[in-house]
């Protein structure tokens, strides 16, 4: 039986995805603009200035604390700025735009050698030191993830190629073209947190990849390909964790605490490549589709500015209206195409003017499709009223903080509801609320 | 360059409320023909002018209270003809008349319009029309004759002696959409195909009055008889599924059907009045947000997380 | 006080009944005799009639009291006096006008527990002098008059195609059965209400952007 779960939703994936069958090809521009704080948690300090000149590999962000990860020179080349530039966050971010030279120059690399036989206990180290973070979209601090707490335990690690959102197919060429460097990384992870099992999930509708993926499994320890049903959003790791596993991640939980650990196939082929070949992050697949000429998966150094990608596709076929990083169901859209790319963006698309235009909201006639989609089981429509009401009491007691935000319901409302925007919001400021809250409880005890 | 900047998701269903008025109308084409296929040209003219004085009442109210207007969403409509099509034919127009302006102006927008009503439009039009002027609503015309020369009390009234396969075909006298029990499973199988409703509420409902009616009659015509007349089957798939006045979570949706289904064969059996079908549902549509209300839902990881506290 | 003033000041309480507190609109006090009695234009105005004489001569022997009854045994007392009057009451409409008497039935002893005549004693007659409490219960039952004769005569006109009994419509008329039937009374009551406090609402509001201007 194919692993899923309740709810969710069949976005209509437009034909078929023009990005599918085209090999990754490798592009490196001009110029790259490194943000610092691309990972939850501390944004690195940069730790060079104007005039530098850098090597591939180069720590030129430093770490703040455990929740953070340095960030790598991704070309050669000459540091032009270090600045504030405009980002997806409502405060601009400090970044360091790099100018190639094109020479490729690496730092001195310090390989651990096979992963087989690789030191349990240097595995964290150094995806700590490779600056890696969840490259599915959230870019949670991998080693954090992975630094149990003695009371936890995991007995499964899941490798999420699932790839449930509309439009993108990095994973997918990923599994194809790269399968050997994900088991690598799985068995790494399986053996530095002395797991068993090890389960790399696919959705059925991606053959070639569960083919690819369970020939490059083969013979390895612990280690099996298993395909889910297609649905969104079968890679949310809830969703995912439930299907595999039969287990439910305990509202306002982590996976850990039903002994999972979810892992990216990005992710784990960026683990094998800290291991192996000693080298950070610095480069990563995005799926550059929608209104391009030219819609193509590209190898991009981190710090690549969307406009270059952009003219790396060929250009835009119809006038942009809005450019998202991600997919259609959860992307953020960015404001300029200044803007560059994160270790976590999966995907660019470009919708044209039509595509992009905001929906006008019409009033719920209660069909109660939000209902039945939601992966959760919440029941959107009465959350909504509440947030709408801003009552965020009502909105807590509706679990509105064990939404994931997936999208289903505002997909599936026949009114064009802003269904998911309204959580994000409301979510957002009951964390705030909870954020200042304990601020004062501190402050009074600090009296 | 301007960028959009709009929340996620970025795409959107097909379906829009529109769509889903548009195919509940085409699942009741089928009900409508077979009604003025039996009933002649009157029928016709009942539905029309049902259909016409909802979307009319609607479009005057918004016009009037400064909202916008929204009969293209085809919910008024669907409304008029639903109103139409459980009425005898042989209804005057302006009875029909008032029953639209009544389900749209009273019941849906005095309540806050689309998706605001408690009730069922439709039905409580009914009951209203039916309880002012009772004998123009239960005077039937038997299909075959003139309308005017004969007019049973009720379909149910003299049920004996009709066979089930009349009953299937509409070879009976009742409402003007009610009565072809071939028509409205051909509207089932649409409203299903394009997942228009789900099936719960139609099952449920038909198979616990069916069940109910066993267990009570004990007898398996009878009870064949008692899904296969009057209301009912009209009721429960065109009906009982309206998404405003429905719950809508599966269990509450299993619960509420049941409900219909029993009050039903109740009112049926022990009732002064011969159907039934309105009034459960009606009754069902007070209920149903206390069942969506007070019946738990099964969210993901909360269910386990209190296991875990226990133990 | 001038005399002027206290004038005024009467006119003010007895229109307060009519418009700004009307029992029926405004304070929604007394629903089940409005209910039960407005199947007709006669039948609301004789209730009403009924409820404004037992609350005139209540308020002004509770006024007379108001310094005698002790404070603990105040509704107790109140409520014997409103007895006696409705007995008066109903004594008089038996012997005088029987088919009203008949029409009223049950709701005409239960004005004994009517809330507005409680409360008119409770909050007015047990506070205020004779005169005023006079005029308050006058005005007070007026206004249950009015609003029970305008609901009787809506339920009247298109539930029996008549008003006060005299058919307008003619024979060809079928009436909406429903209005005179007890679901009737709550439909008309509600959509009354309703309109009522839309328009309340609208001059409300149109007041206050005066002001602001």
């Amino acid at each position: 039986m194919k692993g899923t779960f309740r709810g969710g939703v069949h976005p209509s994936h437009k034909s078929k995805d023009p990005t599918k069958g085209v090999k990754t090809r490798e592009y490196v521009s001009d110029t790259v603009k490194i943000i610092m704080n691309m990972n939850i948690g501390a944004p690195a300090k940069p730790c060079v200035k104007k005039g530098d000149q850098v090597r591939v590999g180069q720590v030129i962000g430093e770490a703040q604390g455990f929740m953070s990860v340095p960030v790598h020179a991704s070309v050669s080349g000459t540091v032009l700025a270090v600045e504030p530039i405009p980002y997806l966050t409502e405060a601009p971010s400090m970044a360091i735009t790099i100018q190639n030279d094109f020479k490729d120059e690496w730092v001195e690399l310090h390989p651990l050698g096979d992963v087989e036989h690789v030191d349990p206990k240097l595995v964290i180290p150094a995806i700590q030191n490779a600056g890696i973070c969840g490259m599915g979209g959230a870019c949670f601090p991998t080693h954090v993830k992975l630094s149990l707490k003695p009371d936890q335990k995991c007995d499964t690690i899941i490798v999420n190629g699932a790839e449930c959102e509309t439009h993108l197919t990095a994973d997918h060429r990923l599994m194809l073209e790269n399968s050997k460097r994900i088991v690598d990384g799985l068995r790494a992870v399986m053996r530095a947190l002395d797991v068993k099992n090890g389960v790399i999930a696919i959705e059925d509708n991606k053959a070639d990849a569960i083919a690819a993926m369970k020939e490059a499994s083969f013979g390895r320890q612990g280690v099996t390909v298993k395909s889910l049903r297609t649905k969104y959003p079968q890679g949310g790791e809830k969703q995912l964790i439930e299907a595999i596993t039969g287990r439910q991640v305990p509202s306002g939980g982590l996976p850990i605490q039903v002994n999972v650990v979810v892992l990216n196939v990005g992710t784990c082929a960026a683990i094998a490549d800290a291991i192996i070949d000693g080298k950070p992050l610095i480069s990563r697949i995005t799926t550059i589709t929608g209104c391009v000429r030219n819609p193509s998966n590209l190898r991009l150094r981190i710090g690549t500015l969307v406009e270059d990608l952009i003219g790396e596709c060929g250009g835009f076929s119809e006038e942009a209206g809005k450019i998202v990083f991600g997919g259609a169901m959860t992307g953020l859209p960015i404001p300029n195409t200044a803007v560059p790319i994160a270790k976590a963006t999966n995907g660019v698309v470009v919708y044209n003017k039509h595509d992009g235009a905001s929906v006008e909201e019409g009033p719920c006639i209660r069909c109660g499709k939000c209902v039945s989609v939601c992966p959760i089981g919440l029941n959107p429509f009465q959350i909504k009223a509440a947030a709408d009401a801003d009552d965020l009491e009502k909105c807590k007691a509706l679990h509105v903080m064990d939404c994931i935000l997936c999208g289903s319901c505002s997909f599936d409302c026949p009114s064009r509801r802003w269904l998911t925007a309204s959580f994000k919001n409301a979510k957002q400021k009951i964390t705030l609320q909870a954020k200042k809250a304990a601020a004062a409880q501190q402050g009074g005890t600090a009296k | 360059m301007s960028l959009i900047l709009s929340s996620a998701p970025h795409i959107r269903t097909h379906n829009t409320t529109t769509r889903l008025m548009g195919n509940v109308l085409i699942a009741l084409a089928p009900c409508v023909a077979a009604g003025v296929y039996f009933f002649g040209l009157r029928a016709a003219l009942v539905l029309a002018v049902s259909t016409a004085s909802a979307v009319l009442a609607e479009f005057v109210w918004q016009k009037l209270a400064h909202q916008k207007v929204r009969i293209s969403d085809l919910s008024a409509a669907v409304t008029g003809l639903l109103i139409g099509l459980i009425v005898s034919p042989t209804v005057p127009w302006w009875t029909v008349m008032i029953g639209s302006f009544f389900a749209i102006i009273v019941v849906k927008q005095l309540f806050g319009g689309v998706g605001d009503n408690f009730l069922n439009p439709a039905l409580a039009a009914r009951a209203v029309l039916l309880a002012s002027w009772p004998t123009r609503l239960t005077s039937h015309p038997a299909v075959g004759f003139s309308a005017d020369a004969v007019s049973a009390a009720t379909p149910l009234a003299s049920m004996k002696g009709i066979s089930l396969n009349d009953l299937l075909l509409g070879h009976v006298g009742g409402a003007i959409g009610e009565t072809c029990k071939i028509a409205i499973l051909v509207g089932l199988a649409y409203l299903l195909i394009t997942r228009t409703i789900s099936w719960r509420i139609p099952v449920f409902t038909v198979a616990s009055a069916f069940l109910f009616n066993l267990v009570v009659s004990g007898s398996l015509n009878d009870s064949l008889t008692c899904i296969l007349s009057g209301g009912l089957l009209f009721g429960a798939v065109f009906m009982a599924t309206d998404y405003a006045t429905s719950p809508m979570q599966s269990y509450a949706q299993m619960i509420y059907s049941v409900l219909i289904g029993i009050i039903t064969v109740v009112i049926r059996k022990w009732g002064v009045y011969p159907e039934g079908v309105t009034y459960a549902i009606l009754i069902a549509n007070i209920v149903a947000p206390l069942l969506d209300r007070f019946i738990p839902q099964k969210i993901y990881g909360v269910i386990g997380k209190k296991k875990e506290v226990k133990a | 006080m001038s005399t002027a003033e206290k004038k005024q000041g009467l006119g003010k309480v007895f229109m307060n009944g009519i418009l700004d507190e009307n029992p029926t609109f405004r304070l929604v006090l007394g629903t089940c005799p409005t209910l039960a009695t407005t199947t007709s234009a006669t039948n609301g105005f004789g209730m009403g009639l009924s409820v404004t004489f037992v609350l005139l001569c209540s308020n002004i022997v509770i006024s007379l009291l108001r310094k005698f009854i002790p404070d603990k045994v105040r509704i107790p007392s109140f409520i014997v006096v409103i007895a006696a009057f409705v007995t008066i009451l109903k004594l008089l409409l038996q012997a005088y006008v029987p088919s009203l008497y008949s029409s009223l039935g049950i709701f005409l002893p239960l004005i004994v527990v009517n809330c507005i005549i409680l409360a008119r004693a409770e909050a007015f007659a047990s506070k205020h002098p004779v005169v005023e409490s006079a005029v308050d219960g006058l005005g007070m039952g007026l206004g249950f008059t009015i609003a029970l004769t305008l609901i009787g005569a809506i339920r009247e006109i298109l539930g029996s195609g008549s008003i006060f009994g005299i058919n307008i419509f003619g024979a060809s008329f079928e009436p909406m059965l429903i209005l005179v039937l007890a679901s009737g009374g709550f439909l008309s009551y509600g959509i009354l209400l309703g309109i009522i406090n839309a328009i309340t609402n609208r001059n409300r509001k149109a007041k206050l952007e005066k002001g602001e201007n």
